[in-house]
């Protein structure tokens, strides 16, 4: 592999997502509307909301560290997507899959949010603070059941690299879904929570918030989130399918794995109602944790 | 003269000349103290490793020298104490009974130093004394309101901790007749199991006091977040890591070099179950100073977990955390010191956008928050990172996930000290706060600096550490200028992560800067989106009161068990006692006498069965 291949391999793969992760928003769209009996925007609504969103003639920002939010978001997107891996078996596009496990994952899947939150915090406006202390708070909810499944798949298989999980699946031809089907549970739980659809959509609360810490952003700075944001929710969805459901061995199976695995919070979220914060955190503390422990106390003996 | 002695007397000599420099002048004494802590660093390096400075003393041997593994501990002493001697210079200034302050500091340094090259447990202990009582009296040297209770509260349990480091003392003399810390080691294996284990428990208490390992931190917060900032920069930063450094004497020296791990893994929950809580109580604080003194206690619960876990990459982990624990927790208190000094208060009710005003400590406070959450490729991740990997290989699956739950509530508390000090809506109050002085802010920064380099190319900090793992007994010590693994041979590799998310942030900067560059403008922050009800001119919306009121009532039941409350408890219960007792002193003559009455009379009833 030269720098060339790999710089395009990395770059393409950067495509793909943000094309795939626009799509599925899109989708998303299509499907609520039509439960709500609407007709609903195109598939590619979302495409023209980004040129929209990046032409805008004029652009405000309020200091610094709002200037810079969307970029952390954008660089955590992109960092995550290249320590996943993709394609089974492929040297191509292997990325920087052999660099970095699970537990960099976890850090760096935070470093986003927390960046974003500090423009959030930089624009003065109470409903975008109010949206990110909701927001850290609900992560303790999820990060904990979350964190155990994890560590159930980890400990299970002794190892913590992602690549060895894949290839595990992919030469026993089984799903660790089906081995370790307690912390599955759990992942699949804390899915609407970790994309902060309904009901833990605590955070943007159109009707209280008014859209929380995205509020004071427009333009080209909202442009570049729904883009970090297309690609970053590409990659946590192929994060779990490599994690749980035997990853893919090409281009195609992921994109069809991720997609029926992104229709489970968006369904969810169709049908139900928004959590207070101590509800959402509760809930999480609830059944996803029963079924991480158990999971856990399975993996372990 | 051997080097060794050199840097005793430079301290404690020094700290008694400076005494009389400031009262002569201010600004000699100022000069003084920055020469004598740059003169200390510079005398810490020229020491050889190998140099023993021992006398025969009423036929007990005793000695002073570094060995390696106590010298990584001396490297942060030597690092931090000058940052903090030349930061506290212009953070003093003005303040009274100054000459007071500076000797104590400089003796704290030079017991610090002591402590570290003490080979025997008599002048450990000596050095430990001075240490404590000098930092006592830094403790209640501002003679504010509430002080003498903290005061109390910390000489209390230090005294705990010293009677109990005295007893061991004691103990260890009666029982191999030598007071040398290395005979200890070598001949601990043969001793009974009951004096293993009661030497081992009695120092882990003693010096747990100083680590403030729950229930044993009861005196932190308070003392941390009273002293001076300048002081406590080197308190929290490396007063704290003497404890550090001797349970792991304790732990892996005595028992796990002698095949006992089970009081490590005791101690390792204690650690854990530390973090938790001091998160937890680090959460709910409504003063900066309060919360990052809760927050240092959480942070040593994950080293002492690192400890008592045992295993090479624990132990690695637990003295890197160490290190970076001062170097990111002395940057903290340092930028809230700043504040304090600029703005007039701490509290994040009152305090609100200084970010405009003082950018330089709103960097390097923001590097230091990065390294304390563990977010890549600060150094922080590092050390998180290495610790939970060799929780997991080692199997300690619960201890993992209770770390997990104190480092993802850690998010919250480091993002209310980084809003509540500098973001936020901006207020007229303080419309002239400025920057702090160059020698404020060049200590901090210089010390972010650190933590950048460190996250990327961790292997100059590696170097030292894996030399003192050696001198602690643990073989083969690999390690790789920015690689990390674990036992199962999974790894990161630093490189790649700070080039990912460096890269990607550059080339988004440039873009995000140069589009449409005539259309972007600044606004303030009372021009916001208010659903049509502009915000009027005395109108703040700042958002600071009960910032995490949803989060305290999820986790409401964790706060009725607290520490503080169980030992009043246990106060009231020995009060009444004695409350009791003072009945029988009536004052009343034939009282007495009857009490004599019914004491013979009790010894004739009882006489056959005494006698």
């Amino acid at each position: 592999m030269t720098f060339w291949q790999t710089l395009g391999a990395v770059l393409l793969t950067i495509l793909i997502a943000f094309i795939s992760g626009l799509f599925y928003m899109g989708i998303r769209r299509k499907v609520i509307a039509r439960i709500q009996n609407r007709y609903g925007p195109p598939l590619h609504q979302n495409f023209l909301d980004v040129m929209k969103l990046w032409s805008k003639e004029s652009n405000i920002h309020h200091g610094i560290m709002q200037h810079l939010a969307p970029l952390w978001m954008i660089a955590m997107g992109v960092s995550t997507l290249l320590f996943i891996p993709i394609v089974y078996n492929s040297t191509f596009w292997a990325n920087f899959t052999f660099k970095g496990d699970l537990i960099l994952l976890l850090y760096l899947m935070v470093f986003g949010s927390l960046g974003f939150a500090l423009g959030a915090g930089q624009t003065g406006n109470p409903n975008s603070a109010i949206g990110v202390t909701r927001g850290l708070s609900q992560m303790v909810g999820f990060e904990i059941p979350w964190v155990m499944a994890l560590i159930a798949v980890m400990i299970q298989y002794k190892t913590t690299s992602l690549t060895d999980l894949v290839a595990w699946q992919q030469q026993h031809h089984t799903w660790i879904a089906f081995q370790q089907p307690f912390a599955f549970l759990a992942a699949l739980l804390v899915i609407p929570a970790m994309f902060r659809y309904s009901p833990y959509d605590i955070v943007i609360a159109p009707s209280e918030l008014a859209s929380g810490p995205p509020s004071e952003f427009g333009g080209k700075y909202m442009g570049l989130m729904m883009s970090s944001g297309s690609i970053f929710m590409f990659a946590k969805l192929a994060l779990i399918v490599d994690i749980f459901l035997g990853g893919a061995t090409s281009w195609l199976w992921m994109i069809i794995k991720t997609l029926s695995l992104y229709m489970i919070p968006v369904l969810w979220s169709a049908i139900n109602p928004r959590y207070r914060t101590e509800q959402a955190i509760w809930s999480l503390w609830r059944w996803p944790l029963i079924f991480a422990v158990l999971g856990l106390i399975i993996a372990s003996v | 003269m051997n080097t060794l002695v050199l840097l005793l007397i430079l301290f404690f000599g020094g700290g008694l000349i400076t005494y009389f420099a400031y009262k002569i002048s201010k600004i000699i004494g100022d000069i003084l103290i920055a020469l004598i802590g740059l003169t200390g660093a510079y005398l810490f390096f020229q020491i050889d490793i190998h140099s023993l400075v021992s006398i025969k003393l009423a036929g007990l041997r005793l000695g002073l020298g570094f060995n390696g593994f106590s010298w990584i501990f001396g490297l942060l002493v030597a690092i931090l104490s000058p940052l903090a001697l030349i930061y506290s210079i212009p953070y003093m200034k003005g303040r009274e009974r100054l000459e007071w302050f500076y000797m104590l500091f400089l003796f704290v340094i030079g017991a610090m130093f002591g402590i570290l090259m003490a080979r025997d447990w008599v002048s450990l202990f000596v050095f430990w004394e001075i240490m404590t009582w000098s930092s006592y009296l830094i403790v209640i040297y501002s003679r504010g309101k509430g002080l003498d209770k903290v005061g109390l509260k910390y000489i209390f349990f230090s005294a705990v901790g010293a009677y109990s480091l005295l007893t061991a003392i004691v103990l260890i003399g009666a029982t191999i007749k030598s007071l040398y810390i290395g005979d200890l080691i070598n001949f601990f294996g043969v001793l009974s199991l009951k004096n293993q284990l009661l030497i081992g428990i009695l120092l882990i208490i003693g010096f747990g006091v100083k680590a403030a390992v729950m229930p044993l931190h009861v005196w932190a917060p308070d003392a941390y977040s009273s002293a001076p900032m300048s002081f406590t920069s080197l308190f929290s930063g490396a007063m704290s890591k003497m404890g550090i450094y001797g349970l792991i004497l304790v732990v892996i020296n005595m028992y796990l070099n002698h095949g006992i791990s089970s009081v490590g893994h005791w101690l390792a929950w204690f650690g854990a179950i530390t973090a938790v809580m001091g998160t937890f109580y680090a959460i709910i604080q409504d003063d900066a100073k309060k919360l990052l003194a809760w927050s240092s206690v959480a942070q040593l619960g994950y080293i002492v977990t690192g400890i008592g876990v045992g295993t090479k990459l624990a132990v690695f982990a637990a003295i890197f955390l160490a290190l970076l624990h001062g170097a990111f927790k002395g940057t903290l208190f340092m930028a809230v010191g700043a504040v304090e000094r600029q703005a007039g208060t701490t509290k994040f009710s009152e305090l609100r956008a200084l970010i405009r005003k003082m950018p330089y400590t709103f960097i390097s406070t923001l590097i230091a928050v990065i390294a304390l959450a563990g977010i890549p490729p600060i150094a922080g991740f590092i050390g998180k990172w290495m610790l939970y990997e060799s929780l997991i290989t080692d199997g300690h699956v619960w201890l993992v996930v209770l770390l997990f739950l104190a480092s993802t509530a850690g998010f919250l508390y480091s993002y209310r000290i980084l809003f509540g000090l500098f973001l936020g809506q901006e207020e007229d109050d303080y419309k002239d706060v400025k920057e702090a002085p160059v020698l404020m802010t060049i200590p901090m920064l210089l010390m972010a600096l650190f933590l950048v380099v460190a996250g990327t190319l961790p292997g100059f900090v590696f170097k030292p550490i894996a030399q003192s793992m050696e001198a602690l007994g643990f073989a083969d010590i690999t390690y790789q200028m920015s690689i990390l693994t674990n036992s199962w041979g999974d790894m990161v590799d630093m490189t790649y992560v700070a080039m990912a998310l460096g890269v990607t942030f550059v080339v988004f900067l440039i873009v995000i800067t140069l589009v449409n560059r005539r259309g972007t403008r600044y606004v303030t922050t009372k021009d916001i989106h208010t659903a049509g009800e502009p915000p009027s001119e005395d109108d703040n919306y700042h958002f600071a009161l009960d910032f995490f009121k949803p989060f305290e009532r999820a986790i409401a039941p964790v706060f009725k068990y607290s520490m503080t409350r169980i030992y009043n408890v246990i106060g009231r219960g020995v009060e009444d006692f004695f409350q009791f007792v003072r009945r029988f002193y009536t004052g009343n003559a034939q009282t007495y006498a009857l009490y004599v009455v019914i004491f013979f009379a009790i010894l004739l009833l009882l006489a056959k069965q005494i006698f």
